[in-house]
């Protein structure tokens, strides 16, 4: 899995590319909650993400968890056929 | 039509992404699996990664877990083998997703892609053994 993070004011957009399972989840959410702590709205663009199972779907509710706490959010963008 | 390929792996996460790959590649062989390939490929991936997460109890180990992908009949027949902890099938049970939190998804995925789920103690080396069923 490799990524990318873009920022427009207070919406940091993190783009996914690769196969997101167990053994890279936590490096995605090392990506992932700094941002969402930061009071940022994530947006997490999925268009090149090839293959995502239960490990990733559980990175995308902890952080729409996690957002929601902080009276945030997490917007998925552009969501791959294959997830 | 009739095949059959077999492959052990380390009992490790970063072992997934290769079982994927053996998963594929043994299917793209066969224009019958090209609509269900990425469903199939799932349900295994899920299998293999409960046996990674629980079987060893979070424990490292320098185990191998076994792949069998077999077709016969129509039915494509994936069996997986490991050496962990044995498996309490009563335990193994999807859960409510309507009740949206992390975790537990992976069971109810394989259930929805298979259609038979079939846990059995290994007859020979290996402790639990895994049967996944998909019919054609």
């Amino acid at each position: 899995m490799s990524y990318k993070i873009t920022e427009d004011g207070n919406i940091a957009t993190v783009h996914l590319d690769g196969e997101i399972d167990m053994d890279v989840t936590e490096k995605a959410k090392e990506v992932i909650m700094p941002l969402i702590e930061s009071g940022k709205e994530v947006h997490l663009n999925l268009k090149e993400v090839q293959y995502m199972d239960s490990s990733g779907i559980s990175v995308l509710i902890e952080s729409h968890q996690k957002a929601a706490e902080l009276g945030n959010r997490v917007v998925l963008k552009e969501i791959s056929k294959s997830v | 039509m009739t095949f059959s390929e077999s492959k052990e792996f380390s009992v490790h996460s970063s072992s997934l992404k290769e079982i994927r790959s053996f998963a594929r590649e043994a299917l793209a062989k066969h224009d019958i699996f090209k609509s269900s390939s990425d469903d199939v490929v799932l349900a295994l991936a899920e299998a293999a990664q409960n046996i990674v997460k629980h079987a060893y109890s979070g424990q490292e180990t320098s185990d191998n877990l076994k792949v069998e992908i077999n077709f016969n009949n129509n039915q494509l027949k994936i069996d997986l083998y490991d050496k962990g902890v044995p498996a309490i099938p009563s335990n193994i049970k999807p859960r409510n997703v309507n009740d949206i939190k992390p975790g537990g998804l992976g069971t109810f995925f394989i259930g929805q892609i298979m259609d038979e789920v079939v846990f059995k103690t290994a007859a020979t080396d290996w402790v639990n053994h895994l049967i996944l069923i998909k019919n054609y």
